[in-house]
């Protein structure tokens, strides 16, 4: 088990550059989400980490040791791939063995190991097939077996459900976790899927574009996201933008958009006359036939538990949440009360969060 | 799709006429080698009911089948005793495959995973080599061969053959090897192995099918090239194609014979292609990734 630390690291393929000046430190232990949408470099990072692509700029060092001129069996992690990268011609039984049979150790030792990681993962009936004659989810848990088998400092995981289908996602997400909880190994796990960056983490990377733009608890990035991004990014439905003004209003500052007035929080460093944008959870939205807020239905989707509310409030189409059932029909106006508690403010230049 | 009777029927007709379109100049090459002389040239031609005599085989193979009395060929005599050139065909095509093989999955593996300054030049220049007509190739040959005392050798010929196959061989088993996804590699590296056996144990088991697909085209080709087979040998040894041609003399074309030994020769071709067959399944990469 070991730290990894980014320090300065850069990334550029050709004249394309994909990732500048990445910094930031994973502690021991923790279990950590690169997050971020498909080509943000979650991918060229986790890479570079396990050496399969080449660290040019910066440093990434893992257990304080400096891994760049480190040849990728050396660095004391395991991957598991996207698509499992699964040895085909070998059974289950050898793929997870390959590393420790590579590297020279007893067939006692490995049996032992094998039968461990087999045990662990519920592979054991399926020792001896071949990865084809496996479903989606059991491959899976070979390409994590084999990753188990070495006990490394490090576990990096690569988008390892985006293969499944999303009942059997949430489960491994769990099992993943509780494995994490178990082995207390440090893991970089990288998904595009918030879900399971808020289940899963100890910690969130949100990327954009190559660059780091909040690194945080779920409960940090979920009730304080530093930018209109990661506000956008997370949460689902997501959250809804007005873009309106700050006003003076004689005493406290106002935020005014879209026919409403909304009080900001107290001590904000917002200014009369900024620019902002306020977004607003659809969760945080309650939906009452007496709301003071009153907007017009235009489409209602219940998913059992919960009713998803698409509104149009002054022009502007946003999204609540309710609990339970609503009874509105489309072309209705029903009143909708916001709590200012649950208001996010960004500056409606540099997306940027006032606080 | 379903389809009614009719169109079936015309399917299958239409399916065995085409069957016939090519079986048939190889069905009447082999009813040549089993004609009587004189019936090779009969107008209009016999093509279902003739004749048969094993003479012309008898004589191209030195062996007596003993279907006809009174000719007695010698074992291992008579103008036409070819066995041994059958023998120098199945040599050189085997061994220039084998020799093909060997250095183009290195190659081919090694260009598919790695990567260095100036790759696509490389293999541009890996497929020029084979622009050039090989008739332009093969005087000068000669004399490097006469120079190097290659001539008139198996090892000769089989280095042609097999650098005449090399090309095609490193640029169709690179396709192969692209399509088996890196990730494998890359799995393999971290586990801790080592190129050459990420190589071995589990890349080239992938691709058997595509190796037994180059191998079948190498072996085709060596087995019925012409050209530096005639030009790079003298007396040491001929292959089939070109001890064919020594059929047709100045007295006139022996085309019984020319027949009996170009349909023996289809069997050793057939063999082969046989043998590697049951690897040209594709599919073993089946299971390992999700696509
Ligand atoms: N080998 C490569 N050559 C050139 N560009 C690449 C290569 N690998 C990744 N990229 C580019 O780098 C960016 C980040 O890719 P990647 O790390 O795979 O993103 P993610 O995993 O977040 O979806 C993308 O724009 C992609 O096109
Ligand atoms: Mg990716």
């Amino acid at each position: 088990m070991a730290s990894v630390e980014y320090e300065n690291v850069g990334k550029s393929f050709g004249a394309v550059r994909v990732m500048a000046d990445i910094s930031f430190t994973i502690s021991d232990q923790k279990f950590v989400v690169l997050l971020g949408p498909s080509g943000c470099g979650k991918t060229t990072l986790l890479r570079m980490t396990a050496g399969l692509e080449t660290i040019v700029e910066g440093e990434i060092r893992i257990g304080g040791e400096r891994m760049n001129e480190v040849h990728p069996r050396n660095r004391d992690i395991a991957m598991v791939f996207q698509n499992y990268a699964l040895y085909p011609t070998l059974k289950v039984y050898d793929n997870i063995a390959f590393s420790l049979q590579v590297r020279g150790h007893s067939k006692d030792e490995i049996k032992q190991q094998v039968a461990w990681a087999a045990e662990l993962l519920n592979l054991t009936p399926y020792l001896g097939r071949y990865p084809k004659e496996l479903s989606g989810g059991q491959r899976q848990r070979v390409a994590m077996g084999r990753a188990l088998v070495r006990h490394p400092q490090v576990f990096l995981f690569d988008e390892p459900l985006s293969n499944l289908d999303a009942k059997l996602r949430g489960q491994m997400r769990y099992e993943i976790r509780r494995l994490h909880d178990r082995l207390q190994t440090t893991t970089i796990y990288v998904t595009h899927d918030q879900i399971e960056a808020m289940t899963m983490a100890d910690e969130i990377v949100v990327m954009r574009d190559g660059n780091i733009e909040q690194l945080g608890t779920p409960e940090e990035i979920y009730d304080r996201p530093a930018n209109c991004f990661v506000a956008d990014f997370i949460g689902s439905p997501s959250i809804n933008f007005l873009h309106g003004e700050v006003q003076g209003d004689g005493g406290a500052p106002v935020f005014r958009a879209a026919g409403m007035t909304l009080p900001l929080p107290q001590h904000s460093a917002a200014a009369p006359g900024q620019a902002v944008i306020c977004g607003v959870r659809p969760v945080d939205l309650s939906v009452s036939a007496d709301g003071p807020v009153k907007a017009e239905v235009i489409l209602v989707e219940s998913t059992g538990a919960e009713s998803h509310l698409l509104l149009s409030l002054d022009g502007h189409e946003i999204r609540a949440v309710s609990q339970g059932r609503v009874k509105a029909r489309p072309g209705e106006v029903c009143g909708l009360s916001i709590d200012p508690a649950t208001l996010h403010f960004f500056d409606a230049a540099s997306e940027r969060r006032i606080d | 799709m379903v389809l009614s009777r009719t169109q079936r029927l015309l399917r299958a007709f239409a399916a065995w006429a085409v069957v016939m379109l090519f079986v048939f100049p190889i069905y009447y090459w082999v009813t040549l080698s089993i004609k009587l002389d004189r019936e090779i040239f009969s107008i209009p031609p016999k093509v279902f009911s003739f004749e048969t005599s094993a003479k012309s085989y008898e004589e191209v193979f030195g062996i007596s089948l003993g279907f006809e009395e009174g000719l007695a060929v010698l074992p291992g005599g008579g103008d036409f005793y070819m066995t041994p050139r059958l023998w120098d065909s199945i040599v050189i095509a085997v061994c220039s495959t084998v020799l093909a093989i060997v250095i183009a999955t290195l190659a081919a593996y090694a260009l598919s995973r790695m990567r260095f300054r100036g790759q696509h030049h490389f293999v541009f220049w890996i497929l020029s080599t084979r622009m050039m007509p090989p008739v332009a190739v093969a005087i000068p040959m000669f004399f490097i061969y006469r120079d190097f005392g290659l001539l008139d050798t198996y090892q000769g010929v089989i280095l042609i053959h097999a650098l005449m196959n090399m090309p095609l061989a490193v640029l169709l088993l690179k396709s192969f090897f692209d399509d088996i996804p890196k990730e494998i590699d890359e799995a393999a590296l971290i586990d801790g192995a080592s190129r050459f056996l990420i190589f071995r144990k589990l890349v080239l088991p992938m691709a058997v099918g595509g190796i037994a697909a180059t191998a079948v085209l190498c072996f085709i080709f060596s087995w019925t090239e012409f050209l530096f087979v005639l030009t790079l040998t003298q007396t040491g040894l001929k292959t089939v194609p070109v001890v064919s041609s020594t059929f047709v003399t100045s007295t006139g074309t022996a085309w019984g014979n020319m027949a009996a030994l170009g349909t023996a020769a289809i069997l050793p071709a057939f063999v082969f292609i046989l043998l590697v067959q049951k690897n040209l399944v594709r599919g073993l990469t089946l299971g390992s990734v999700k696509q």
